[in-house]
């Protein structure tokens, strides 16, 4: 039996970042280009971009970036094997949420969260509908190098 | 000093006008705090009149042509002092100050000055005679007292420095400030009843404490409540003195080690020289777990522990890490506590925890004291320590249990997944400590697995690496947490320490200079902080690729000593005597710091190389690692540095105006230059001579420490001086005889001695019948001969299971040289107890390797032997 552990959040930074990159190669099927931790650590968003730490350690972590101005993006979204099944991934994604729906950004008119999930990977899909995500249209060939190469976009409404 | 010469420039000891002379005082007011610009605009108004009255910034030939018109100017010879004191020439600055001072007979500035300069140079009876002379200036002034009562402390007198502090309490009027309750007044009495207590007067230094205590004027409760029970302790009081730990205690000093060492201490009625010793120990090792004790003493202490103090003070650590102490290691009781201990310490991830339990191996000392414990530091001892055993079983179940169930044994709470990893973290340096590495690599491994992002792993993996042979694999690991954690400046030194170890300085000058200040040259801001461990790395990382460029200038040891110029006048002024006396004392063993000795050390043994092999030096001086020497002559010591911040803290309670005045002279202090960047000019001094003069530092500051002597052998050996060499063994010899056994290094130079070391020819009958007799002497009560000596000492290594790797080595080389017993014989001495014995380690199993090669017959065990230790460093491209 596995019980939920406490967890604190924290920003990503210059000097941390490399914590990112462990958690993404543990957790996801592609790797990520410089540029992309580049842009994390200059967003400087500790709302969009964090770490989810457990007692001091660094166990998972969730990168997102506001698209077309009105929609939150889940760029990566990760939790180390040895963690999972503590709901660590569903408090990072909820703090999003929550983050999405506060009266700051609401008024910037952010209306929805979105993400683009491997048409095979149900795990993910089963998670994200919990969280009240809707599935979305299908997007073929829209990686290269994993297979299968379709996803479809999950979305939330605010 | 009036004269009726009109010339003014002509000197005969005229003064010059009144306005002159107070700008001239500015001058060198401004000048002692290092306003220079001020100061020489003031100079120069001043130089407009008077054009030759001698100035320092045209330094020493202009004070001379100064004095050379006006020979009783006794500003010019302050001036020629103040120039002197700035060359750090303190001699020369006092005579120059006493000459101005014959002139000027009152002047109190240079006899301040010149106060200044003897305590620096410790003339303790000049010091005490010129504040006496301030004194009868200045009666006034509660400084000249203080200054004077402390000069006679420093001369020995403490009779007459508390003489004159109760004279100068007497002169006081009723109601006076000084008499009031006040931090001041505190310290003073408090500085005055040290005095009192200098000399074994407990009981008057009791008294005069309760008197203090009954006028109300003490602000230190902590320091009162410690003296008493020091001092009823010492008066066999043992009830009062228990109060006296037991109202420490209360008032929040429950995690003073020392605390609760006194409060033992009175339970157990010892008092004398024991309790003294046991209650100057710093850290967290209380009498429990030093002092070999009775059955009953220890159920005494068992009982007062859990009745009393556990119950009193629950939330207490030290209070609990104590009672731990008291139980036989494998009872039920300990069993118990321990488990308890170890749970809450997982849980909460404290990763010292194993060095912590470490603390829990001890053995009966080896050296000086035979009733006290020391901690087993050499894997075989703790490998075999029943503590050990039952602690690592223990974890071992604990394991087994979180990596099935997640749950301690017997315990239904779910445990988050780092209290796993905190387990097998503290697994892995129970195995480091047993020497088995490969076991606690594995378990490392375990944790990274789960937690990749855990930067304490990288960093024990790493020194697990090393541990096993494989630097290089080392640095990689270390450098992969560094990586994770850019702010985390202990693992940045430690990538900086494994860069150096594995000989790639360059990496390592631009890994620690992401920690240096940026606005300058890092290696510029390294030294000025005076990181001595790196420097010292350093010097050795160079040492091994053969650059001698030479090192060690004992610049940080210059700076830590001239740095007492800045608590001479301020402690006084502050009546933080106490501590003054404190850092007087500690400044006076400075070169006699461990770091020192290390220092010296090396610089003697690469002066000694480049003696021992004179064509080495032209190809250690390429011109391409010009821009590494610069640091590597420049070595001493951090500690000694941290130590001294200590003392500074203490001696400066409201330290902030002196750290201000700090930055202010700090940012006017020029910049220090290295002349001599590749050490050139060092290098063309003659070796021997510059080893020479190390050494007798050493031997004047650190005469209990082993190096010392043997660095003084080393050196005397070199010189020919035979009864030098011989007198530096008997020192060496001593500091080892009181354990019983030989430190291989010695045993090494006791028979280079007899083989090698003759008196230099012509030498006096006398001298000659005094070493040869002295000769044998060194070679023990029962030996006659060299190779009586070494037979002696092949049957002791025999007789005793676990000798040392390296004396059996020794022993062994010993042997073959003087044909004493067969070539197996000593190669069955390395050999026959395989690595189950103390003092291994890569150095020492490459070291016996390498002897068992060059002895006839012995190729099998050699390679035996390599196989042995191969799995023990497993990672080694040695083997």
């Amino acid at each position: 039996m596995k019980r939920e552990i406490v967890i604190d959040f924290g920003g990503i930074t210059n000097d941390n970042v490399e914590q990112l990159r462990i958690i993404n190669s543990t957790s996801l099927p592609i790797s990520y280009a410089d540029g992309f931790y580049k842009d994390v650590v200059k967003a400087k968003n500790e709302s969009l971009n964090k770490y989810a730490y457990h007692n001091g350690f660094v166990i998972g972590s969730i990168c997102c970036r506001i698209q077309d101005e009105s929609k939150i993006y889940i760029m990566t979204l990760g939790v180390l094997p040895s963690y999972r099944g503590r709901n660590v991934g569903t408090k990072l994604v909820q703090s999003v949420v929550d983050y999405a729906i506060s009266e700051e950004v609401r008024s910037k008119g952010v209306q929805e969260i979105l993400l683009h999930v491997q048409i095979d990977n149900e795990d993910a899909i089963k998670f994200y509908q919990r969280l009240g995500f809707e599935k979305g249209e299908m997007v073929e060939n829209y990686y290269k190098r994993i297979d299968p190469p379709h996803c479809y976009i999950l979305r939330k409404k605010l | 000093m009036s004269s009726k010469d009109a010339n003014p420039q002509a000197g005969q000891g005229i003064l010059m006008p009144k306005k002159e002379t107070d700008l001239f005082r500015a001058v060198v007011k401004q000048y002692e705090c290092k306003q220079y610009k001020k100061g020489l605009k003031a100079a120069d108004t001043v130089l407009k009149k008077f054009p030759n009255h001698g100035k320092r910034d045209e330094a020493i030939n202009m004070v001379k042509l100064g004095l050379m018109h006006d020979m009783r100017s006794h500003v010019c010879w302050h001036v020629y002092g103040l120039i002197y004191r700035s060359e750090r020439n303190y001699n020369e600055a006092i005579k120059a100050y006493k000459q101005a001072l014959r002139i000027d007979k009152e002047n109190i500035q240079i006899m301040k000055d010149l106060a200044l300069l003897q305590i620096q140079m410790r003339d303790l009876a000049g010091f005490a005679q010129t504040q006496h002379q301030i004194l009868e200036l200045k009666p006034n002034l509660k400084v000249s007292w203080l200054a004077f009562a402390l000069g006679k402390h420093m001369k020995g007198d403490g009779k007459g420095a508390i003489a004159i502090i109760d004279t100068f309490l007497s002169t006081l009027e009723n109601g006076s400030v000084d008499l009031q309750k006040s931090y001041e007044t505190s310290e003073l009495a408090l500085y005055k009843n040290s005095i009192i207590a200098e000399n074994g007067n407990w009981k008057e230094a009791l008294d005069h404490l309760h008197e203090c205590k009954k006028k109300d004027i003490l602000v230190d409760q902590l320091s009162y409540l410690k003296l008493s029970g020091y001092y009823q302790l010492q008066l066999k009081l043992y009830n009062l003195a228990k109060e006296s730990f037991f109202n420490l205690l209360e008032r929040g000093s429950t995690e003073d080690y020392s605390v609760h060492t006194g409060y033992m201490l009175s339970i157990l009625n010892i008092d004398g020289e024991v309790s003294r010793t046991m209650l100057k120990r710093k850290g967290a090792r209380a009498l429990s777990s030093m002092l070999v004790l009775s059955n009953d003493q220890q159920k005494t202490l068992k009982e007062a522990y859990q009745n009393v103090l556990i119950e009193r003070f629950p939330k207490s650590i030290a209070t609990k890490r104590i009672m731990l102490t008291l139980f036989n290691v494998d009872s039920e009781d300990w069993n118990t506590s321990v488990n308890a201990y170890i749970r809450a310490s997982l849980i909460r991830g404290v990763p010292s925890l194993g060095d912590d339990l470490s603390s829990f191996f001890i053995i009966p000392a080896t050296s000086s004291n035979k009733n006290e414990y020391a901690i087993a530091k050499d894997a075989v001892d703790v490998k075999s320590h029943v503590a050990y055993k039952s602690i690592a079983a223990l974890v071992d179940t604990v394991i087994a249990s979180l990596e099935s169930t997640s749950m301690f044994p017997g315990d239904d709470d779910v445990q988050p997944p780092s209290t796993l990893l905190w387990t097998w973290y503290l697994r892995s340096v129970l195995y480091e400590k047993a020497g088995d590495y490969s076991n606690a690599i594995a378990v490392v491994d375990k944790g990274l697995d789960q937690t990749p992002t855990g930067v304490d792993l990288y960093e024990l993996k790493a020194r697990l690496l090393k541990s096993a042979g494989d630097i290089n694999a080392a640095v990689k690991c270390v450098d992969t947490g560094r990586e994770l954690d850019k702010q985390d400046r202990y693992i940045n030194n430690q990538t900086t320490k494994y860069l150096l170890q594995a000989n790639k300085e360059v990496e390592a000058l631009e890994t620690i200079a992401l920690f240096a200040r940026h606005e300058s040259d890092p290696e510029q801001n390294i030294f000025d902080m005076q990181v001595t461990w790196y420097e010292l790395e350093l010097a050795a990382c160079l040492a091994r690729k053969g650059y001698f460029g030479k090192m060690a200038v004992e610049k940080h040891f210059e700076d830590i000593h001239e740095d007492q110029f800045d608590f001479h006048s301020y402690c006084i002024r502050k009546v933080t005597l106490r501590a003054y006396v404190d850092v007087l004392r500690w400044e006076d063993s400075l070169w006699g710091q461990d770091t020192y000795v290390k220092a010296a050390e090396g610089v003697i043994h690469t002066y000694l190389h480049l003696h021992d092999n004179p064509s080495e030096h032209v190809n250690g001086s390429e011109p391409d690692y010009s821009s590494m020497t610069a640091a590597e002559r420049k070595k001493a010591k951090a500690i000694a540095r941290k130590k001294k911040l200590k003392a500074e803290k203490k001696a400066a309670d409201s330290a902030k105006d002196e750290e201000k005045e700090d930055t202010k002279n700090k940012n006017v202090k020029q910049k220090t230059k290295d002349d001599d960047p590749d050490g050139q000019e060092l290098l063309s001094k003659p070796p021997l001579e510059e080893a020479k003069k190390y050494a007798s530092t050493l031997v004047k500051n650190a005469p209990k420490c082993l190096t010392t002597w043997l660095c003084q052998y080393d050196v005397c050996s070199r010189r020919g001086k035979a009864m030098l060499a011989l007198q530096a063994l008997f020192r060496a010899k001593s500091l080892e005889d009181s354990s019983g056994s030989m430190d291989s290094e010695v045993f090494k130079r006791i028979v280079d001695f007899h083989l090698h070391v003759k008196l230099a020819d012509g030498s006096h009958t006398a001298v000659e019948e005094v070493f040869g007799s002295e000769k044998v002497n060194l070679l023990g009560t029962s030996s006659k001969t060299l190779s009586d000596f070494i037979s002696e000492w092949q049957e002791k290594v025999k007789a005793s299971p676990l000798c040392n790797l390296s004396l059996r080595v020794e022993v062994a080389k010993a042997m073959i040289k003087c044909n004493v017993g067969t070539c197996s014989d000593a190669s069955n001495l390395i050999v026959c107890k395989g690595l189950d014995i103390r003092g291994v380690s890569l150095q020492s199993c490459l070291e016996a390797i390498n002897t068992l090669k060059s002895i006839n017959g012995a190729e099998k065990q050699a390679q035996e032997f390599a196989a042995l230790a191969k799995s023990v460093y497993s990672l080694s491209s040695n083997f």
